[in-house]
């Protein structure tokens, strides 16, 4: 049956995760991005809401939720900041990625850091995927592994990898032999064959430090492989929901920046909001936005609910291409909106322009 | 719990509105474009279908309410086979929406059992006048009591299904002093005298649809025609106009989706045939990248259908969500279709382009009639800035 809103404990937890943006996130937005990372507070405060280590209870995590769940806290966490959010959720990926596809045993190693209060706060985690390209589908991914007896050789590069230079836990997406081949490996600290440059000045997603990598001819064992591949292909999928979250959550905190701002600046007699002129920019970017979290909420529902891998996959990339475009338009007409003010880096609106941006 | 699911019985009605829409409308469409008129049998098999539809609907949902919900998935398919046929179904169409939310149960008793016996019958709504569209409140149609009856006078134009409806909902001005608060919704019947139809429109698209001129001189109706409102209140009169079109604007949003559906599905097909040899796989590449993303934003324009049809069952205001889902759709329709023509530009002239091209021209009104796109635009901005006044 059609519902639009979500369940009252979603509801709850949105709202929990609304208070840490606006009280945590947003404020300390501006700071992250000059420190090029987020602050050890911060990550001790969200470690205690439970909100970054959905794992299973075993390993001391909060236990799974459902992506729609997943959903509504990465737009919020963006709504407050969408370069720290990309570094939350950026470094979750890794986790979450062998808790879908790995053996017990690779969950049992690799997911407790994350969880375990003591370590949690400077646990980083990542998961490699874009390429040249820079865009987050599955047909962009055209780094190998390869079989090669008891290893797999590993040949390519990625690039924008989230924490993917100081991480511990790294996981790599690579194409496998067949053409539909989708394979994760847990990276060893040490790779020779492996060249890791951190992204030195960018134009965006400043508070989420990241890196290249380049594989060349990289021999690991084989049991560095997450064997799970349909886990492999979920996890690939979240991430992409999870980037149209960030990105439904940049144009949000835009739109009502600017639209408190068009409230309040009076010219020629009258706050400019009420000049069509303005009204229906701000109108034409609710609509849009509106339009991409729906068809977000519906990758999420179609991951929940277990629908076909084609579809689950079409309709994720999808969520992800609009929802990066409106991320795009919105902070761009925000900054329109304020006009001189936007330029300035006195307001946030510059800094999530070049996050989103950045995104896409 | 978010949901895109349709339960099953929904997903039945779809598919039973999906076969009419194949077996009834598509291959009379371009036909009824052409000569601009409508066979009888068409009308008769959509009221014999609808009937059973509507009556099997019943049954499989007792009383729960999702009437828009099952509107909006019917308009779709309706649209999808030919949008100027889905208008001119034959039942009370827009007529309902002011006679339900404004009239008292005898009048819902009097006006609507009249689409009860099995005969032929329309209604209409009439509120767009040559001097006014969107801004009721300059409206010039005049209603004056005299005695037991009101007197109407004026114009209306653009009425769909004007010249064929059996009751006109007409919505004249009772003091022009008043602006807005003094307007109200009438109930005139087909053959008062007084009443005429003048010119039959000429239109570039939805040409199968009857646009008529009505003219009414010094029109007489029974006193109590007059949709007062429950509460009888002034502002009943603006406010059943208003109500109208949020409870309408899903429903021409699901048209536009439908338009948008078949258009893509035609070019989608058409390139899986026709596409010339000659094209690059760059070239193919390319079209196959704008048929995805048209196909995203037909999704989004369904899922923003969706939701303000789910709100208005649930008694949500829905005014800003109406509003998006039409101005979303009724855009897209027109991007879709554009870009359906260009696409299939190069093809043999056949059957598919040929109804490309008439559902490129039925889809521009779609960005226009019930609020022009801008008009969407402005009541979305006033219900985001409630506290501003936005002229």
């Amino acid at each position: 049956m059609l519902h639009f809103s979500p369940t009252e404990e979603q509801e709850e937890i949105r709202s929990l995760a609304h208070s840490l943006a606006t009280e945590q996130l947003r404020p300390q937005g501006r700071a992250s991005e000059k420190d090029g990372d987020i602050s050890l507070a911060l990550m001790q405060t969200l470690t205690r809401t439970g909100l970054t280590s959905p794992f299973p209870e075993l390993y001391g995590g909060s236990g799974p939720i459902e992506t729609i769940t997943y959903a509504l806290i990465a737009e919020e966490l963006a709504y407050g900041d969408g370069g720290l959010a990309s570094n939350i959720l950026g470094s979750m990926m890794g986790p979450l990625t062998v808790a879908l596809a790995g053996s017990e045993e690779q969950q049992e190693h690799a997911i407790p850091p994350f969880c375990d209060p003591q370590t949690a706060p400077t646990a980083r985690g990542s998961l490699a995927f874009a390429e040249h390209t820079g865009g987050y589908t599955l047909a962009e991914i055209t780094a190998t592994a390869r079989r090669d007896g008891d290893s797999y050789i590993l040949n390519g590069s990625k690039r924008n990898v989230i924490h993917g230079a100081q991480s511990a836990l790294r996981v790599v997406l690579l194409r496998g032999e067949g053409p539909q081949s989708l394979l994760a490996f847990i990276l060893p600290e040490q790779l020779a064959g492996l060249r890791i440059s951190p992204d030195l000045e960018k134009l965006g997603l400043l508070a989420a430090p990241s890196a290249s990598y380049t594989f060349e001819q990289a021999s690991i064992p084989a049991d560095a492989l997450l064997s799970d591949q349909n886990g492999v292909l979920r996890a690939a999928t979240l991430y992409a929901i999870l980037r149209a979250a960030i990105a439904c959550g940049t144009a949000r905190a835009a739109l009502e920046y600017a639209s408190d701002y068009a409230r309040e600046r009076v010219a020629f007699g009258r706050p400019i909001v009420s000049y069509q002129g303005i009204a229906f920019i701000i109108a034409e970017t609710a609509m849009k936005l509106d339009a991409a979290r729906l068809l977000l909420w519906n990758a999420a529902s179609n991951w929940d609910k277990g629908v076909d891998n084609a579809t689950l996959v079409r309709d994720a990339e999808a969520a992800q291409f609009q929802a990066l475009k409106i991320g795009k338009a919105a902070t761009i007409d925000a900054l329109q909106v304020m006009g001189g003010a936007g330029f300035i880096q006195d307001h946030p609106v510059e800094m999530w322009m070049r996050n989103a941006a950045a995104m896409e | 719990m978010i949901n895109f699911t349709l339960s099953k019985a929904q997903e039945a009605f779809r598919d039973y509105a999906h076969q009419i829409a194949v077996e009834e409308m598509r291959p009379i469409s371009l036909e009824c474009d052409r000569s601009e008129k409508i066979p009888d049998t068409f009308f008769w098999n959509m009221q014999k279908r609808f009937w059973a539809g509507s009556a099997a609907q019943a049954r499989q949902q007792g009383e729960e309410r999702q009437q828009n919900v099952l509107s909006m998935l019917s308009q779709e398919e309706m649209a999808w086979g030919d949008a100027a046929l889905s208008t001119a179904i034959p039942g009370p169409g827009l007529a309902a929406p002011p006679i339900l939310s404004q009239g008292t149960s005898e009048q819902q008793q009097r006006f609507l059992s009249l689409f009860m016996d099995g005969q032929l019958h329309w209604g209409a709504l009439a509120l767009t006048e040559p001097g006014i569209g969107s801004d009721v409140a300059g409206m010039s149609t005049t209603a004056v009591l005299d005695g037991d009856e009101w007197v109407i006078n004026g114009q209306k134009h653009y009425i769909t299904n004007g010249a064929r409806a059996d009751l006109i909902i007409t919505f004249a001005t009772v003091d022009k002093s008043l602006g807005r608060d003094g307007i109200r919704p009438f109930v005139v019947p087909k053959g008062t005298p007084g009443l005429s139809v003048g010119r039959i429109e000429e239109k570039m698209g939805l040409r199968a649809s009857q646009t008529a001129e009505l003219l009414y001189d010094n029109c007489r109706i029974p006193r109590e025609n007059l949709l007062a409102g429950r509460e009888q209140s002034k502002k009943a009169g603006f406010k059943a106009a208003m109500g109208t079109l949020d409870a309408t604007r899903p429903m021409v949003g699901a048209l536009a989706v439908g338009i948008a559906r078949a258009a893509y599905e035609a070019t989608v097909q058409w390139i899986k045939e026709e596409l010339p040899r000659g094209y690059s796989s760059f070239k193919r590449r390319e079209i196959e990248d704008e048929l995805e993303e048209m196909r995203q934003e037909i999704q989004m324009a369904r899922f923003l259908v969706w939701r303000a049809a789910w709100m208005a069952d649930n008694r949500m205001p829905n005014s800003k969500e109406a509003s998006m889902c039409k101005a979303y759709a009724g855009g897209l329709v027109m991007k879709t279709t554009a870009a359906a023509v260009r696409i299939t530009a190069p093809g043999e002239t056949s059957e598919t382009r040929l109804l490309i091209q008439k559902w490129f021209r039925d889809s521009k009104v779609f960005d226009i009639f019930e609020g022009t796109a801008q008009i969407q635009r402005l009541i979305i901005a006033r219900r985001m800035f409630p506290r501003v006044e936005i002229p």
